[in-house]
């Protein structure tokens, strides 16, 4: 990487080699993959014990294998793409979602020891990427040329009006609070106390917000299935669809991950490998977004504007000025 | 500017296949114009091929959701058309059953009607869950799960069996403290109360004017039930309360319909209470049925959904005209006056509290 590149983002630890480099990126890789279908069992399976019914349970022992059976299915249907759309976009932007979450997966670094990507302003070019994807759904959802679609990306943006300016303010405090946006200096901060502990309207602030960024109940109002049918993935076929799903999987990931290293210590913890305790505290988020997705009611979009600008703005807001008075001044 | 958006026939919450052609304008709805027919069957022109009891199973398909309701209006209507009286047990076992079946249909609409304000089918498969303790007594009592085709003319096709009412009540039971649980579950919910309250409001004029009937025209503050006004059975004899919320929104029609679930659990514990010993097995199914003496009969009855009136013109052995008044088909009509100026995810909250059929509306 060029020097002026790699000091502007303050690329911090030994000067990896490409071989490391190649390792370590097929490893997260990997990793991702695996907690993608190892959440989609487990939405299916506690979503179902909610409901009191079985879920899958025939392909595989206690039905570990039924996403696979769903994938390869899903992988075997035609890719069509509707006459009205515009096929570019409508090719390129779930894979392009996709390859974001991934990406930005890749920047978090998952232990101590792992720091070839921890970069110096890692969380805001987290956030500054993530703050993207609505207007990738928007486009996608003009392109696709479906009116469900169109309404879906109007929806889109109306969210994130609603939804980005809290997640700002409070990654503003967290800054102040960790002396920076590094995200291994983030975790180190939280060495005596978890920021969960130190500022819980953040916390509250950020992961209603983090609900609404990742589209999940009560704010998967783009998606809105008993409304716009699929909203902007309404007209994606199979494939495109199966893409789709990782996508929204490794997002929960990503969301997940995000929490638990701003607010719950990152890898700390201890007996445990740095790493298992990073995918754990990931993983109880991701069981309290599924055990929400099961009990709540989709919000309604002008009720999401009213309650982001009434509620969590002032809230982030009062959080920020909070932390402070009583930290920093 | 506005959109037109075509919703239906094919549609994850359009309660079968209505079609709805909504304009709307940003996000709010200008107009919605309802689409039907698509279910039509020409059920009340069958009817006058068909020998009086051979009818029925027609019946029946009307409403899916609450066969044995209708099944129970048309056989009441040959009834009155041939001047048979019904016996005095059979009149308590259908009331039993007809309660019954006013519960599974009730809980089946709680179910849908929470899909519809973007529950994710917790609530549905709940309901379905209990809905089946439900079907699983009326087939004891009928033979069957869905048509249950168990009614004949002057009676039933077959008596309780022994141990139904033990059966019942420990349903009955579990019922209600279900039911309490799911109004709990949804009403300590602040964004279910904020998609509910005041949404689709219909007023107290415009309820009558419209003509709707059911929990719909009692959720805007008139008592009108027949099985009160006017009735029929056992329903004079049995404890049991009208439930009308003057709001006319979304939410006053779903607290009706909680609170018939509950009133429906207390009737079906008093009849099982009051039932008399007898003889509740009506006339032998033959094909050939003594003739009708009254030309021109009708009927009306309190069916899950509201209203059902049916007129007949009675030949002597088989209808020479049948007209249906269904429930759904006129309350299906508010939808377009009460959805003007909502928000487009208001659409299938108010559709949903309207608990319509398609099967019923197109017959």
């Amino acid at each position: 990487m060029a020097p002026i590149v790699s000091g502007y983002l303050g690329l911090s630890g030994t000067p990896a080699t490409v071989a490391d480099t190649v390792a370590y990126a097929i490893a997260i890789s990997i990793l991702i993959m695996a907690f993608d279908y190892f959440f989609g069992w487990v939405e299916r399976k506690t979503i179902a014990k909610i409901h009191k019914r079985h879920g899958p349970t025939y392909a595989g022992k206690y039905g570990i294998l039924q996403n696979l059976a769903d994938f390869v299915k899903l992988l075997s249907k035609e890719n069509t793409v509707p006459k009205t759309a515009d096929k570019l976009v409508f090719l390129i932007t779930i894979p392009l979602m996709l390859s974001i979450s991934i990406f930005l997966i890749f920047l978090l670094p998952f232990s101590p020891t792992l720091l070839e990507t921890n970069i110096g302003l890692g969380l805001l070019v987290v956030f500054v990427l993530l703050s993207f994807m609505p207007l990738i759904i928007f486009a996608n959802g003009f392109g696709s040329g479906n009116k469900f679609a169109a309404i879906s990306a109007q929806r889109s943006v109306i969210m994130l009006l609603s939804y980005e300016l809290p997640i700002i303010f409070v990654i503003a405090a967290v800054g102040a609070l960790a002396n920076g946006y590094n995200i291994a200096g983030i975790v180190n901060a939280q060495s005596k106390w978890w920021f969960i502990v130190l500022m819980p309207v953040g916390f509250v602030v950020f992961f209603i917000a983090m609900l609404a960024e990742l589209e999940r109940t009560p704010f998967d109002i783009r998606e809105a299935d008993s409304e716009l049918i699929a909203g902007w993935l309404t007209d994606v076929s199979a494939p495109y669809y199966t893409l789709a799903l990782f996508l929204d999987y490794t997002r929960m990931f990503l969301g997940s991950l995000l929490i638990a290293i701003i607010f719950l210590g990152g890898w700390s913890g201890p007996l445990l490998p740095p790493v298992v305790w990073l995918l754990l505290k990931a993983f109880i988020v991701s069981f309290f977004i599924m055990i929400i997705r099961a009990t709540m009611v989709r919000m309604r979009i002008d009720r999401l504007l009213r309650f982001g600008w009434i509620w969590l703005l002032p809230l982030s807001l009062l959080n920020l000025i909070l932390t402070y008075v009583v930290f920093i001044a | 500017m506005t959109t037109r958006i075509n919703i239906g026939p094919v549609h994850p919450s359009t309660h079968g296949v209505l079609r709805l052609v909504a304009e709307i304008d940003g996000d709010t709805v200008v107009n919605l114009e309802p689409h039907i027919g698509f279910l039509h069957r020409g059920v009340e022109k069958l009817v006058e091929t068909r020998m009086y009891m051979q009818s029925p199973p027609y019946m029946e398909k009307l409403d899916y959701i609450a066969p044995m309701s209708y099944d129970e209006a048309y056989v009441a209507t040959v009834e009155k058309a041939m001047g048979v009286e019904v016996k005095e047990r059979a009149m308590w076992v259908r009331t039993v059953l007809l309660e019954l079946q006013r519960i599974a249909s009730h809980l089946l609409w709680l179910g849908t009607m929470a899909n519809d304000v973007g529950q994710f089918f917790t609530v549905f498969m709940w309901c379905f869950k209990d809905r089946d303790l439900v079907l699983r007594l009326l087939q004891e009592a009928s033979g069957a799960r869905m048509f249950y085709v168990n009614m004949r003319i002057g009676g039933l096709i077959r008596d309780l069996p022994p141990g139904f009412e033990d059966r019942a009540r420990e349903v009955l039971d579990y019922l209600d403290k279900q039911v309490k649980t799911y109004a709990d579950f949804l009403e300590r919910n602040p964004i279910f109360m904020e998609r509910m309250k005041g949404v689709g409001v219909m007023s107290k004029e415009m309820a009558v004017d419209l003509g709707v009937t059911g929990p719909v025209l009692r959720g805007s503050g008139i008592s009108y039930d027949v099985r009160k006004d006017n009735p029929y059975y056992v329903y004079e004899k049995l404890n049991f309360q009208t439930q009308v919320r003057s709001e006319g929104d979304c939410f006053a029609r779903y607290r009706v319909r909680m609170l018939e679930l509950r009133e429906s659990i207390r009737l079906v514990r008093d009849a099982l209470a009051k039932m008399p010993a007898g003889d509740a097995i009506g006339m032998p199914v033959k094909l050939i049925l003594p003739n009708a003496k009254n030309r021109i009969v009708s009927v009306s009855r309190e069916l899950p959904r509201g209203e059902c009136m049916m007129y007949m013109v009675a030949d002597p052995q088989k209808p020479y005209r049948l007209a249906i008044r269904s429930p759904t088909f006129i309350n299906l009509a508010a939808l377009r006056h009460i959805s003007r100026g909502c928000r487009t995810a208001d659409i299938f909250a108010i559709l949903g509290s309207l608990d319509v059929v398609m099967g019923d509306c197109d017959r």
